[in-house]
């Protein structure tokens, strides 16, 4: 096999294998955050704003990225959402004096570094993205 | 208009630096729209649409904070003009202190929303519905502000009722409610030579009741509102004794698909003294209506729907009894903030949205209409 045709193999492997690490999403939260599992039903809750606190009772701060393939997976997975609904939903709380809309991040660094300081914190980033400073939570279908 | 140019295009041009700003906490979101409609053979919504109009602004800014995990502040301001309707005096649309107990039990308090049927409480956030107009029976644009919110306080919750059995969000409120002295109302009581100077009103309350069927997706709900309204202009007054306006609803998601349906019966009497005469109004209005929507694209909404209203206690067969509206609307997304819609509508009937000012040579019994707009939000 020539040179070129093992170069054109082997970046359509990194190719697919980013693409899947990047949507490959893991929920993670405050280390003060005392659950380690969480139902996709008070996922949805929390995130839609009809719930404020986990199971055992502690105060939930959901926070999201602004969009991206890592959001919209999440909140097709998770929420069972499209980034539409979900932001016309929240525009209808917003508006109509109901709610406020969970913070937004342009990059995951920067929403894991929030997670990492606000006790209650509860996001999602790409499996890939390094975040050791905050805790894994398992999703519960 | 000259007026009100300027103000979208510096929105448009910020928008850059106007995404959600959240200042140490402070969350500030706002939106604007810009409508356009033509109609055939008659004038209306107070608009000159028979030659096309461009009278049709929204725009309105909200700031809220957070005080603690429990208690939320917040006001939203709101300036509209449809027509000769609303005009450049701003409106607190809501403005609350919001103290949530826990999940099932939370007070608000200020000048709240009202909640009636599906969409009563959110009519005039336009960015969230594929429809330019939502069913006229239902809510009547021209009157929107009446009913959107009162001065009073409310309790909401959920209550989860197990596995099997889905959820119930219900909220229940008081307080006092009046018209706006440049809405639909008050312009029809002008035609009658009745100008009010301050804001006919009164006491209003009512709850709202909708269950989250363990059917994911489908949501059924009921609504009551009481209201009562008296004032006194100059040359007269009007009265109107409580009355009850019910609402029955049901709504279905299901991925790209939207279903929703809508029962309400708004039975009132009032009487208008405008010197010596008394003139009464009676109204026994029923109106339903059947809507559906799909994503085409991610960007691309389409949808349609059927409303249909009668003044039961009139004659039924005249045009100025009944108003039954067949509607086709698309929306496209260009961006999360920037969107445009389109609408046909096929209006048989002239019981809702027509003023005599505008029509001074009398109405048509059907006008097909075609209504377009733009908006942004933040």
């Amino acid at each position: 096999m020539s040179k070129t045709r093992w170069l054109v193999l082997l970046a359509g492997f990194l190719g697919c294998w980013s693409a899947a690490s990047a949507q490959d999403v893991v929920l993670i939260a405050n280390k003060g955050v005392q659950i380690s599992e969480i139902k996709d039903a008070d996922l949805h809750a929390i995130f839609m704003g009809e719930k404020t606190r986990f199971a055992d009772g502690s105060h939930a701060v959901p926070v999201t990225l602004k969009g991206g393939a890592v959001h919209e997976v999440f909140l097709k997975n998770h929420l069972g959402e499209s980034p539409g609904d979900f932001r016309a939903q929240w525009r209808k709380a917003v508006f109509t004096g109901q709610g406020a809309m969970p913070r937004a991040f342009d990059s995951e660094s920067a929403l894991i570094e929030y997670v990492a300081a606000t006790p209650g914190a509860l996001g999602y980033v790409s499996r890939i993205s390094p975040h050791d400073n905050v805790k894994s939570l398992a999703a519960i279908k | 208009m000259a007026r009100r140019m300027p103000l979208l295009f510096l929105v448009c041009i910020s928008a850059s630096s106007l995404y959600a700003q959240d200042l140490a906490g402070i969350e500030i979101h706002g939106f604007v729209t810009q409508g356009f409609l033509f109609s055939s053979n008659n004038n209306y919504l107070t608009m000159k649409s028979s030659d096309g109009s461009v009278q049709w602004t929204d725009g309105a800014v909200s700031v809220s904070d957070s005080l603690t995990d429990k208690l939320r502040v917040g006001i939203q301001l709101h300036m509209y003009q449809l027509g000769d309707l609303g005009g450049s005096n701003v409106l607190i649309d809501w403005a609350s202190g919001d103290y949530r107990f826990n999940d099932h039990f939370g007070i608000r308090a200020g000048k709240v929303k009202t909640p009636l049927g599906l969409f009563n409480d959110s009519q005039d956030v336009d960015a969230v519905f594929l429809w330019i107009l939502l069913p006229q029976g239902a809510y009547p644009i021209d009157n929107k502000s009446f009913y959107l919110s009162h001065l009073g306080g409310e309790v909401y919750g959920d209550l989860t009722l197990g596995r099997r059995a889905g959820k119930l969000q219900y909220r229940g409120y008081a307080g006092y409610n009046n018209l706006d002295l440049n809405g639909g109302y008050l312009e029809q009581s002008a035609e009658y030579g009745l100008v009010f100077t301050s804001p006919p009103g009164g006491k209003t309350y009512g709850g709202d009741l909708r269950w989250d069927t363990p059917l994911r997706g489908l949501t059924i709900g009921s609504s009551a509102d009481v209201l009562a309204v008296d004032g006194t202009a100059p040359g007269g007054s009007v009265h109107a004794p409580p009355f009850l306006i019910s609402a029955q609803y049901a709504q279905f998601t299901k991925g790209k698909f939207y279903f929703a349906g809508e029962y309400h019966r708004d039975p009132f009497y009032a009487i208008l003294t405008v010197g010596p005469a008394a003139i009464p109004l009676s109204y026994d209005e029923r109106s339903w209506f059947a809507m559906g929507s799909y994503r085409l694209l991610k960007k691309f909404q389409v949808g349609s729907y059927y409303s249909h209203y009668v003044n039961k206690a009139l004659d039924t067969t005249q045009p100025a009894n009944y108003s039954k509206d067949w509607v086709i609307s698309g929306r496209y997304d260009f961006n999360p903030y920037f969107y445009g819609k389109i609408e046909g509508h096929f209006l048989h009937g002239t019981g809702l949205g027509y003023y005599t000012d505008t029509n001074p040579n009398g109405l048509k019994p059907n006008s097909s209409m075609l209504a377009a707009k733009i908006g942004f939000s933040f």
